[in-house]
């Protein structure tokens, strides 16, 4: 069973006095994410990242398509209480303190008062605010109210986590505690769903990510299958090349750069690296390795975004 | 339980803001002023009854004295009643939109805790709050009618029941504007014209607005609405009836009731096609 999965959902946003303002935010969006995985949805402004979970949290009516979370089909209100959730903007009551907060929303999750209250002061320790406890959320700052969100969202034990910019405002080092925090969940075997724009951050803690885009789904799969490219290589070798190697490879092979013991290159296709290694062997070079270089994720992201729009 | 936390949570909310301080100090204030302002005198003529130092009455026998107070106190909760109300959805109408807010109502409605729970907790909540507040009013000037008069007159304070359930049907407008509107300006706008002017006309609709044309379409529309909207000034007539000791009309109530029933389904209805 997956913990969440959608099948063509589609949500347009109707604006009934100016028919040019109807929005189409998702657009025959089908996923699958496994239990226990963290999983990262990544696109630019606008692309539809917080329409999809408004939907799966009942927050926003699809207008096609179906989901289900842990295998009860949407909408359900039951299945809720197995959920936890990070908002985009979210404001808790500015009158309350975070502890407050904390017994709140933990009523509404269906729990009892004695268990909420037995899991605040370990939540709230976990996101470093036990020392705010007893202050007012009205003069908490950004991330401490992001802090306050984060545990909030767990007040419940839940087994599906969805995180709308978890790290907005965060200082880097509580970024580094959240995802640490986030990494922990994942070993208790939680599933968490993240939507976020730092995308080095998405990369270092996700085991698959999908990017959107006006909508659309572009392309889903682990950060490694999204970061390797097709055309980059790079291959390791002993010895030293011979003095005209670079004036005979430039002749034939596109663009290459030679640092120490690599050759980095861009090829056009298979038959180009296959000519260089020829070539490597003729010399009689050994070569170490071969390997199919990485971008970051936030270039392929780039590329890949870039290159819809062309489209 | 999840509504319960709700309703709590709203006793919570409003007991953060100044204006249900202001209406509560406002309260004490009449409250003492009864208190101070009203009095017995025992002459052997009679009772004289007086307000501010002034009599309000000729010496009456004392067996009499109790219909007296009936009638004083008939008067005042006539008199209190529009400024209860009024104020009451003035210092109670942001519950419903507060709760429906950008980043608020998600935090809501990502729980296990269906859209029309989350209406009815607020609604309630709202009512709870009222209901402390005219009890504690009611309460206070009726206490010093006994003291004074020693006149204890139960249906006086029995009527902050029929008062509060005359606020939740005032409310169920509030709650249908609220949940549409998302404001909270408009449902006290609205509530404050229906219960000064649209209640009213309606009630008295075959002496003032059917004046104005014969046509059955305009009036089927004016019967239509007031059997659809809660009849405020029916159960008014009733209030004073309570007060007074009479056999009380108790029809106004229950239409009132279906009334403010219908339009919490409808309010639950529109809420639950939004998109938040
Ligand atoms: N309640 C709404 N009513 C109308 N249009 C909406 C509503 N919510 C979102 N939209 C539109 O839907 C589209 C997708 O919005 P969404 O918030 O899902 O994007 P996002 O990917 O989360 O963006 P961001 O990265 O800026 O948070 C946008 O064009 C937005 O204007
Ligand atoms: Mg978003």
């Amino acid at each position: 069973m997956s913990a969440i999965s959608s099948e063509s959902l589609t949500k347009v946003y109707s604006d009934f006095v100016n028919k040019k303002l109807s929005v189409t935010a998702l657009n025959d969006f089908t996923i699958n994410v496994e239990q226990g995985q963290i999983f990262g949805l990544l696109g630019p402004n606008g692309a539809g990242k917080t329409t999809f979970i408004k939907i799966l949290l009942g927050l926003v009516n699809p207008t096609g398509g179906r989901a289900s979370i842990l295998g009860t089909l949407l909408p359900d209100v039951k299945v809720r209480e197995r959920i936890g959730y990070l908002p985009e903007n979210h404001r808790y009551p500015g009158y309350l303190t975070g502890e407050q907060v904390m017994l709140l929303f933990g009523g509404l999750s269906g729990m009892n008062h004695a268990e909420t209250k037995s899991r605040t002061p370990s939540l709230l320790k976990l996101v470093g605010m036990e020392q705010w406890a007893k202050m007012k959320v009205k003069k908490y700052s950004k991330g401490m109210m992001q802090r306050l969100g984060l545990a909030q969202s767990l007040i419940n034990n839940p087994d599906v986590l969805f995180l709308d910019e978890p790290t907005d405002g965060v200082d880097p080092v509580g970024r580094k505690e959240i995802r640490d925090i986030l990494k922990r969940l994942k070993s208790e075997g939680k599933t968490i769903f993240l939507n976020s724009h730092i995308l080095s951050e998405v990369e270092l803690i996700s085991d698959r990510v999908a990017i959107l885009d006006k909508g659309k789904l572009l392309k889903v799969g682990t950060v490694d299958e999204l970061t390797v490219t097709d055309t980059n290589y790079e291959i390791g070798f002993t010895g030293s090349l011979p003095e005209n190697f670079h004036h005979e490879a430039a002749a034939t092979v596109m663009k290459f750069r030679v640092d120490k013991q690599i050759i980095s290159a861009e090829l056009k296709d298979a038959s180009e690296l296959n000519h260089l290694i020829d070539m490597l062997r003729r010399h009689g070079i050994d070569i170490t390795h071969i390997a199919k270089k990485r971008t970051s994720l936030e270039d392929s992201f780039i590329n890949l975004i870039k290159r819809e729009v062309a489209s | 339980m999840k509504l319960l936390t709700l309703i709590l949570a709203t006793f919570r909310e409003l007991f953060s803001k100044a204006t249900l301080y202001v209406l509560l100090g406002i309260s004490t204030l009449i409250m003492l002023g009864t208190l101070a302002s009203v009095s017995a005198e025992h002459t052997d003529e009679g009772v004289i009854l007086k307000a501010f130092g002034n009599p309000v009455s000729p010496p009456t026998p004392v067996e009499e004295v109790e219909t007296l107070v009936f009638g004083m106190q008939t008067g005042l909760a006539k008199g209190l009643f529009f400024g209860i109300m009024l104020f009451g959805v003035f210092a109670t109408a942001s519950v419903i939109p507060d709760s429906l807010e950008k980043g608020t109502v998600d935090l809501y409605l990502s729980k296990p805790l269906a859209r029309w729970e989350l209406l009815l907790g607020k609604y309630l909540g709202a009512v709870a709050v009222m209901l402390a507040v005219i009890l504690y009013f009611i309460g206070g000037i009726w206490l010093g009618f006994g003291i004074r008069t020693d006149v204890w007159n139960i249906q006086f304070l029995l009527s902050s029941f029929t008062m509060t359930f005359m606020f939740a049907c005032i409310f169920s407008i509030v709650l249908i504007l609220g949940v549409v509107f998302r404001n909270a300006a408009i449902p006290i706008i609205g509530s404050f014209l229906y219960l000064m002017f649209i209640d009213n006309l309606l009630d008295s609709r075959e002496e003032i607005l059917f004046l104005f044309s014969e046509s059955k379409i305009y009036r089927g529309i004016l019967d239509g609405l007031y059997y659809i909207l809660p009849q405020i000034a029916g159960m008014q007539r009733s209030l004073a009836e309570q007060i007074l000791h009479k056999s009380m009309e108790w029809k106004p109530f229950v239409q009132a009731l279906l009334s403010s029933s219908a339009i919490f389904i409808f309010s639950a209805w529109i809420m639950r096609r939004k998109d938040f």
